[in-house]
């Protein structure tokens, strides 16, 4: 499993949707829409699968890039040591010959390379490689800054021997092995012809800036500027070609390591092409005219445009879930919202269930916690806040809330001044689901006595804002990965103070003790139960107005096999074709 | 002539300095942070899920590296002359979404923004000129007073709402498919089609477009060239031409009309500097890659660099149109004195 | 090609010697202006649509309201349209028995209703979409809000920005083209090299530019168009006074040694009026056509507000909603196409009296 697949299962893109092997369980819960079961038939290669992409990604270049449609297309062409099962969500080894052996301080992970392996030129893949991988992340002057924080504490790597490598980690925490497993392996002839980080140590990348040596500065220039357009890795596809605002494709390598391998997908389609078209009617019209083989919809585009008797004939419509969710943020030290009685009738105003009906079309599902709902940590027994503004008044009573002057708005006396109820909503420009949802909470407040106004910003003031804690309320939403949940993150409150994850400020000290514990508990039970109790305190607290987990659409054309929907989504790798229905036939020479 | 064309050259330095500040200064001193935008993912967060979870708080220094690699931390004036310099090179620097060279993005662009618009001036001129000359040799007459009519009607179309109802109803969806919603080409477009293929498939794509940013030059052109022919007909030379007994239709073509062309030559080059702004909206709703939606994208992503050489192209573009549009008219028209001051 | 009516409007301004013989000020000018204008039928429609447009505008609260205009609620009379103001106004309290409280779900209440008993923001999540019919005559939008009382109320936003715009617009454009034409020489090179440079700025990407970035709020829309639209406006007031400038009551009034001031704002501005005036009329559509522009980019308008523009931006996005494109569309049109009608009309009316006779 990559981070370049965890970043596919970010869904930065809603629209582009979840493409990842990752998974939890083996429960489905789509609509009438939805096929689960695979097909019978024996696969077979040949065929071309053009894909929709909103737009151009920004560069392919496997360490530096972070938008989502450059991480649906690097997938197919880097591999890591470790994978994860797309059904059982379990850590597979793929690179690695098994799952690594770890010592009994948690502190150090032996990985064992496979032989067979090779880069997509040829070249064997071995240890010197997946050791210049961890170096390029390390490297202080590579452009990757968010996928090196991830990787902090690692304080070493070195080779035992050409296919043994070994990790060694500053705490033990049990994502480490996930995000061990993760790591692109790429080639260390490409992507340093001149060798030039052969001698350096992962000390020496944590030296300030100005005292590394000129290799390093030479190789992170080279790194970061040559690379965006020819990305080559081990994986069973290789890049073609990309035509800026037109198409990007991918070929299935001929002499892909993988094939007949036991535990290793095994590709079909001959070519992935993805066509950049920024306009989602457009897509629509293309798809419709053959000129698309699969594309995400819409919430509008899955309602009203997709239901013809024609349209239905020839495309199969699979609706998932993605795993993020969006959510009211209430600032907690804000002096109406410090109460918690305020918070759970702020939820009680929100119609959530209607909100997912007209404001998504249907597409998602009301959730009442921060974790992904298929996972086995996810509480099913949470009490849910059903829209009950009744509920809601009492509790705004009990807290205290009144209209005791007659100008129709409710206030209180808090900390020795009269406060009336009137707050602002932060939303950032681009989002019409969260605007309408705070619109909608606005009017419904209104009818209470509560005066709220929305104010849209643009995205990159709203998150400034938001980092300083310069909101009252804030609409947004999160975007996780299949994987296994660390909230500390998010809810830790040494998180509220420096610009952390925590923005509301969120601080409980119950809390705190289970997050911690949780990150050195390497038991999945023992896990489950710490977090059961840990939803249960966020309930009852409603920091966040929890709203939704998103649903995405995507529309596939009949004649590919194959297509099923998994905990993380869809997965095209599976997917084939039978020589009969082959559109494209078998080219799988560029021309 | 020579020198008169030297002097407003030299004018037109100022003029450039002052629009290319007034960008710049605009850019760098809007809220939000291209820094900030990178870390948190592009513009992929706003639409879309949200913040990614995996990005974990400490990303500070990489930006604050960021931003010194950009020279976004020295003060504004050092940024601005850098640029300047930078500018005689015509190296305009890397775009900050993609890294690409931003004169390269540009380039890439022309050709289609450029071919838009001289199809849609063509298109303009070769309708308003006839119906403008119709108009003024038939004043007052029942075509004269459609065609205004018409002109009042057409110059009102607000474009937004002329585009909206053209992908509501005639652009597949609901309705009628009649033209295609998007793009500039089908999408298994190949060079290898047969000439009259290729040209069909453009024009089928290309017709919408370009009728829409046209149908207000055929209002506003045309009302110009029939005001500016009625002035010249009323002029004593065309009587004159009459009494010497020469047909109406040379007295037409050959005397009236060239005089009546000047304003609107003139009016040519002031269509230069339109080629950024105004196909904004119709390039963003038809999904065509030209200059106008390159802008949009880049303004929304902060992207400095480009936005700034897309100023200055247009301010360049403009300037140059103005001191054409001077020439020609004192070229075509010894009367006008340039530089002499009324006393 | 999309150009502002303001920057090729034709000057209106003819030959120096029919105008001596107009009277340089006064009342008798635009009396006999308006007779003249009554005579022409097409512009005098776009007038009196103009004043519809200009009532629906201001008596928007009455026309739409989700605020009965009478109730009559266990055995009182109340007015709540008109408390509404004075509430708002701080006047007044509402009574504790009408504190937040649904009109249309009153039991054993007698109300009349506006015309459209809806505000332009009032949702309805169970009623997204409605296509037209009795409830909602112009149906509804994704959130269930009404369209026609969006129309109605977006005519005040519209035009409002139009007047403010167009005003801030004049006063720029007034001032910088009398100083340039009165002074001349080095003055007038200045300022005209300014003219320069506000041409060759592309206006309207820098109007996307400041809207985008810069929080969304309708006065910062008025400023930015306005502060980008003088430039015609402000060489008609350039050529008017260099023309005026040279005849002889300007002269001797000089000689005379009255202040330069008064001269310009005084004997010389009301003369040089006829074509700022018709740039006004036309800027007014010209401004509401950028504003739609910019909302139906969804930049620029606060998010709890309805405007003409914004509703068409949410057309784009759900084509099947024909209502939502085919109104506001026409409710632009028609207002841009009476502001039009008038300022033709004007033009025409004071381009033969400044010429004389034909």
């Amino acid at each position: 499993m990559s981070p370049a697949s965890w970043k596919a299962a970010l869904c930065l893109l809603l629209l582009v949707g979840c493409r990842s092997g990752q998974e939890t369980e083996t429960e489905s819960r789509g609509s009438s829409s939805v096929v689960s079961r695979p097909d019978a038939g024996k696969p077979a290669t040949g065929d071309w699968l053009i894909s929709h992409s909103l737009s151009d990604p920004e560069q392919l270049n496997p360490l530096t890039s972070n938008d989502a449609s450059a991480s649906e297309l690097l997938q197919y062409i880097f591999q890591s040591l470790l994978t994860r099962d797309p059904r059982s969500l379990e850590l597979k080894p793929l690179i690695a010959v098994a799952r690594p052996a770890i010592s009994v301080d948690r502190r150090r992970y032996t990985f064992t390379i496979r032989r067979d392996a090779h880069f997509q030129d040829g070249t064997p893949l071995s240890g010197e490689d997946v050791l210049f991988s961890i170096k390029a992340i390390k490297c202080p002057l590579v452009n990757a800054p968010f996928l090196r924080v991830y990787f902090d504490s690692v304080v070493d790597a070195r080779l035992l021997d050409e296919f043994t490598i070994q990790f060694s980690i500053k705490e033990p925490y049990f994502l480490n092995e996930s995000v061990l497993g993760g790591i692109d392996v790429l080639p260390r002839h490409y992507y340093d012809p001149g060798n030039l980080l052969k001698d350096v140590t992962l000390a020496d990348l944590r030296k300030p800036a100005d005292q590394l040596s000129a290799a390093i500065k030479k190789f992170a220039d080279d790194f970061n500027k040559n690379f965006s357009r020819n990305p080559m890795g081990s994986g069973p596809y290789k890049f073609q070609s990309w035509k800026t605002g037109r198409e990007i494709e991918l070929m299935r390598d001929e002499k892909y390591w993988g094939y007949g391998k036991a535990g290793v997908d095994q590709p079909y389609l001959d070519r992935y092409k993805y066509r950049i078209i920024n306009n989602l009617d457009a897509a629509l019209v293309t798809l419709k005219s053959g000129g698309l083989d699969e594309m995400n919809l819409n919430p509008v585009q899955h309602k009203r445009g997709t239901g013809s008797e024609r349209f239905k004939s020839e495309f199969q419509k699979y609706d998932y879930f993605a795993p993020n969710f969006s959510y009211i943020g209430w600032n907690n030290e804000h002096p109406i919202f410090r109460d918690k009685r305020v918070r759970k009738a702020m939820t009680y105003f929100t119609n959530r269930k209607q909100m997912v009906r007209t404001i998504l079309f249907g597409l998602g599902e009301v959730v009442e916690g921060p974790i992904y709902f298929f996972r086995p940590e996810y509480d099913k027994s949470l009490r849910s806040y059903d829209y009950d503004p009744k509920k809601g008044l009492e509790l705004l009573q009990q807290a205290g809330w009144s209209d005791s002057d007659g100008d129709g708005i409710l206030d209180n006396v808090v900390d020795g001044r009269k406060v009336p109820f009137r707050f602002e909503i932060k939303v950032n420009a681009g989002n019409t689901t969260r605007k309408s949802v705070a619109l909608v909470l606005q009017d419904e407040l209104k009818k209470h006595g509560i005066a709220a106004t929305v104010r849209e910003l643009d995205w990159t003031i709203f998150l400034a804002d938001v980092k300083v804690r310069k909101f009252d309320a804030i609409l947004l939403g999160w975007a996780m990965s299949v994987n296994e949940p660390d909230a500390y993150q998010v809810w830790h409150s040494s998180q509220a103070a420096n610009k952390g994850s925590n923005h509301i400020s969120f601080k409980n000290a119950r809390a705190d003790r289970i997050l911690e514990q949780y990150r050195r508990e390497f038991d999945e039970r023992k896990r489950i139960e710490l977090y059961r109790e840990f939803q249960q305190i966020l309930s009852d607290e409603q920091p966040y107005t929890f709203l939704f987990v998103g649903k995405s659409v995507s529309a596939v054309q009949r004649r590919i096999r194959g297509v099923e929907v998994l905990p993380g989504g869809l997965r095209s790798i599976d997917w084939w074709v039978p020589p009969p229905a082959q559109k494209y036939g078998q080219r799988l020479t560029a021309n | 002539m020579a020198s008169y064309a030297l002097k407003r050259l030299l004018l037109m330095i100022p003029t450039f300095i002052g629009v290319t500040l007034i960008g710049f200064l605009i850019m760098r001193l809007a809220p939000g942070d291209p820094a900030e935008l990178r870390a948190a993912g592009g513009l992929g967060g706003a639409s879309g899920a949200g913040v990614s979870l995996e990005k974990r708080g400490a990303v500070d220094e990489a930006v604050a590296q960021w931003r010194a690699q950009y020279g976004l931390d020295r003060p504004v004036q050092v940024q601005y002359a850098l640029w300047l310099k930078n500018l005689f090179t015509l190296n305009f620097g890397e775009s900050f979404k993609d890294n690409q060279s931003v004169w390269n993005k540009i380039v890439e662009r022309v050709p289609v923004t450029v071919k838009l618009n001289l199809l849609s001036l063509m298109v303009v001129y070769l309708v308003a000129i006839p119906l403008g000359m119709y108009s003024a040799t038939h004043p007052n007459s029942l075509g004269d007073q459609v065609t205004t009519l018409a002109a009042f009607v057409l110059f009102a179309v607000p474009l937004v709402w002329a585009a909206t109802m053209a992908i509501v109803f005639i652009c597949g969806g609901d309705f009628y498919y009649l033209f295609p919603p998007a793009g500039l080409a089908s999408l298994d477009y190949a060079e290898d089609w047969p000439l009259w293929r290729k040209f069909k498939d453009q024009a089928w794509h290309v017709f919408l477009p370009v009728l829409l940013m046209s149908y207000d030059g055929f209002a506003g052109l045309s009302r110009y060239m029939r005001a500016s022919m009625l002035e010249v007909l009323s002029q004593d030379f065309v009587q004159v031409a009459r009494a010497k007994g020469l047909e109406e239709r040379l007295v037409i073509f050959k005397h009236v009309l060239r005089n009546s062309l000047i304003p609107q030559v003139t009016m040519l080059a002031s269509i230069l500097p339109g080629l950024l702004g105004g196909s904004v909206i119709i390039e963003t709703i038809f999904s065509i890659p030209g200059l106008g939606q390159l802008g949009y994208e880049s303004v929304l992503a902060r992207d400095y660099p480009t936005v700034m050489a897309l100023f200055t192209v247009s301010a360049v573009l403009t300037l140059i149109g103005i001191l054409i549009s001077d020439l020609l008219l004192s070229v075509v028209d010894p009367r006008i004195a340039f530089g002499r001051r009324l006393q | 090609m999309s150009s502002t009516p303001l920057n090729t409007a034709q000057p209106a301004s003819g030959n120096a010697a029919a105008v001596e013989n107009a009277p340089p000020t006064g009342e008798g000018l635009w009396a006999s202006v308006w007779k003249q204008f009554k005579r022409k039928p097409v512009a005098l429609a776009g007038f009196y649509l103009v004043c519809f447009l200009a009532f629906m505008a201001v008596f928007g609260d009455f026309l739409a309201n989700d605020k009965p205009y009478y109730l009559s609620y266990k055995g009182k009379s109340y007015f709540p349209v008109f408390r509404g103001y004075l509430v708002d106004a701080r006047l007044a309290q509402w009574p504790a028995e009408l504190l937040n409280v649904e009109y249309k779900k009153l039991d054993g209440a007698t109300a009349i209703f506006p015309p459209i008993p809806y505000r332009p923001t009032n949702i309805d999540l169970f009623a997204p979409y409605e296509t037209p019919s009795k409830d909602h005559w112009f149906g509804t939008d994704k959130l269930g809000r009404d369209i026609m009382a969006g129309m109605i109320h977006g005519a005040r936003i519209s035009l409002s920005i139009g007047f403010v715009a167009v005003g801030i617009a004049v006063v720029i454009g007034v001032i910088l083209g009398a100083i340039a034409g009165y002074f001349g020489s080095w003055v007038d090179l200045v300022i005209s090299r300014l003219f320069e440079v506000m041409l060759a700025i592309p206006t309207f990407f820098l109007l996307i530019t400041v809207a985008a970035i810069f929080p969304p709020s309708i006065f910062l829309t008025m400023a930015i168009i306005g502060s980008t639209s003088w430039v015609g406006i402000a060489r008609f007031t350039r050529n008017e006074f260099l023309r005026i400038r040279n005849l002889d009551y300007v002269t001797s009034a000089i000689a005379l040694g009255v202040p330069d001031r008064t001269v310009m704002f005084k004997h010389i501005l009301p003369n040089a009026l006829a074509p700022v005036i018709v740039s006004v009329v036309l800027g007014i559509a010209g401004a509401i056509l950028v504003e739609s522009a910019l909302s139906f980019l969804g930049i620029g308008v606060p998010a709890e507000l309805v405007t003409w523009g914004s509703i068409l931006h949410e057309a784009s996005g759900a084509t099947f909603a024909w209502w939502l494109a085919v109104f506001p569309g026409a409710a632009i049109f028609i207002t841009v196409l009476s502001y039009y009608l008038v300022g033709e009309g004007l033009r025409e009316v004071l381009d033969p009296r400044l010429r004389g006779l034909r």
